[in-house]
């Protein structure tokens, strides 16, 4: 099985799992909802927090999708069947995580109107903050995924992958939420390259690491 | 937020705070520690001897 | 797990020799740095709660480090005796960190009028705290030893990849703040308990590593191994 074999299976199965997409994107709708009542109904400062916000959303959202990742694999055990067929555990790593990252790119997209009605947030370029949204999902997907392997199977599952992500991500939720205030608000001083380096170098490190570990995760 | 320009004066509530909250936190591990491990040495022995009268 | 069994921990003092030996020396050079070293030019008496707060920042990261090098060896060579060394160095880290944490927000509090500044190192610490403080919790959650061993030790990698880009995450993120410098390049009157305390620690921390693996061993023995005993009642049944 290559990756595009195991990419397909996971694609597939997003979309046979999409009435779980629209809870988890009804849950970030509300989460964006609950930060404006935190910070008050002053525009300005709402307005200055959006991309935080935006960011926070994502990650709380991303624990709900990631969590149930490997719920398919793991009913009825397939994921055993799964290892046993000539395939590395490596490509089912890759579809998986990338699958996952489509589904939290995705997930960001469709928050940024809401966050631009609710802030009232600008977006001058939407196609550079596409970017910024999938080099973040794709940040939150590699660890997340390989962490939602190991909790799935523990127990306390629910509070252990937070518990495990949220310190690691911290990276990617500074790079991304500085990227996105910076694309919104303008950037004087030309710091948004170094920003998105350290975002792309976050997500090289841990693509190249997670599916060098994946294998040893899930083997018996 | 200034940089301190001058001297801090006195402080020392903040130094007698540091160094005993050290020595809670440090002397307070270890000897948890040391209760855990005559726990488990002796959770041990008692399990060995009774695998040998059994 | 390559091992089938758990080695039995040693008995000997060593442990408690390095904590003695630790504490003997932590006690001295306190004893120093608070009443006998002059008060620094600047920060006045308050700099002296660098001579435990540098100390314990140096080994809080040893000891991850030494974490983190019980994990490849777990990887690699899949015994037993490592992954007892890992939980050791992580939960000593852990309360090392911690501490850390604590000591950096009383430094604050008079010299900046805070009691965080988000200064990059502190700051690191905390979150590295808090992925520690989840691999902790990753290992009282599985159940089975040969698991709970490689996911940890995968757990460990993972997070302490993440020290230099949470490092410098946080020092670009801050940067438009004034960068305060912490005064650890000190001059020589302050470097005998400042040394001390390093060398008092190191060997406390050693020492304390030492007997968390041992309580380990003997934990992961009784759920890995069973006890010698039993095998032989196993292999000869009909025995008494």
């Amino acid at each position: 099985m290559t990756l595009v074999t195991a990419l397909r299976k996971d694609a597939l199965l997003q979309w046979r799992t999409r009435a779980r997409f629209l809870a988890v994107l009804a849950f970030g709708a509300v989460t964006l909802l609950l930060f404006s009542f935190a910070a008050g109904p002053d525009a300005a400062s709402l307005r200055r927090h959006a991309p935080g916000f935006l960011w926070l959303a994502l990650m709380l959202s991303s624990t709900l999708a990631l969590a149930e990742t490997f719920q398919a694999e793991l009913e009825q055990r397939a994921i055993e069947g799964l290892l046993l067929l000539p395939a590395s555990p490596r490509a089912l790593f890759y579809g998986k995580a990338v699958a996952n990252a489509a589904q939290l790119a995705l997930l960001g997209l469709a928050l940024v109107p809401l966050a631009v009605v609710l802030y009232d947030a600008p977006v001058p370029r939407p196609a550079a903050l596409a970017g910024v949204i999938v080099l973040g999902a794709a940040g939150l997907s590699a660890p997340g995924t390989l962490y939602a392997a190991m909790s799935s199977q523990a127990r306390a599952r629910q509070a252990l992958l937070p518990l495990l992500l949220f310190p690691l991500v911290v990276p990617v939720l500074l790079s991304a939420v500085k990227a996105t205030a910076l694309l919104t608000t303008g950037d004087p001083m030309g710091q948004l390259r170094s920003w998105l380096m350290l975002l792309a170098s976050f997500d090289a490190v841990y693509w190249s690491l997670c599916g060098l570990f994946f294998g040893r995760v899930v083997e018996e | 937020m200034s940089a301190p320009s001058g001297v801090i004066a006195g402080g020392w509530e903040y130094v007698v705070a540091a160094y005993a909250i050290t020595a809670v936190i440090l002397l307070g591990y270890a000897a948890s520690l040391i209760a855990r491990y005559r726990a488990e040495r002796r959770r041990a022995a008692r399990q060995g001897a009774a695998e040998v009268h059994s | 797990m390559t091992e089938e069994t758990v080695p039995a921990p040693s008995r000997g003092p060593l442990p408690f020799v390095l904590g003695g030996l630790g504490l003997a020396l932590l006690v001295a050079g306190s004893y120093i740095g608070l009443f006998r070293a002059p008060a620094e030019q600047h920060m006045g008496d308050v700099q002296r709660i660098m001579y435990v707060h540098v100390p314990t920042a140096w080994n809080a990261m040893l000891a991850f480090t030494f974490a983190f090098a019980c994990a490849l060896a777990v990887l690699w060579k899949g015994s037993w005796r490592w992954d007892c060394r890992l939980e050791a160095g992580i939960e000593v880290g852990v309360v090392l960190a911690a501490l850390l944490c604590v000591q950096g927000a009383i430094w604050a509090r008079p010299t900046w009028g805070v009691w965080w500044d988000w200064d990059p190192r502190l700051t690191t610490t905390a979150v590295m705290l808090f992925a520690f403080i989840g691999i902790l919790a990753l290992r009282r959650f599985v159940d089975d030893p040969a698991r709970r061993a490689t996911w940890s030790a995968v757990a460990t990698v993972i997070a302490y990849a993440d020290v230099p880009l949470v490092y410098f995450s946080v020092r670009w993120w801050n940067s438009l703040h004034q960068m305060q410098s912490t005064p650890e390049t000190v001059s020589s009157p302050f470097h005998l308990p400042l040394r001390m305390n390093a060398f008092g620690v190191l060997f406390l921390m050693c020492g304390m590593i030492a007997l968390r693996a041992r309580v380990s061993a003997l934990r992961l023995r009784e759920e890995v191994a069973p006890p010698p005993a039993a095998v032989a009642r196993a292999a000869a049944p009909g025995r008494p």
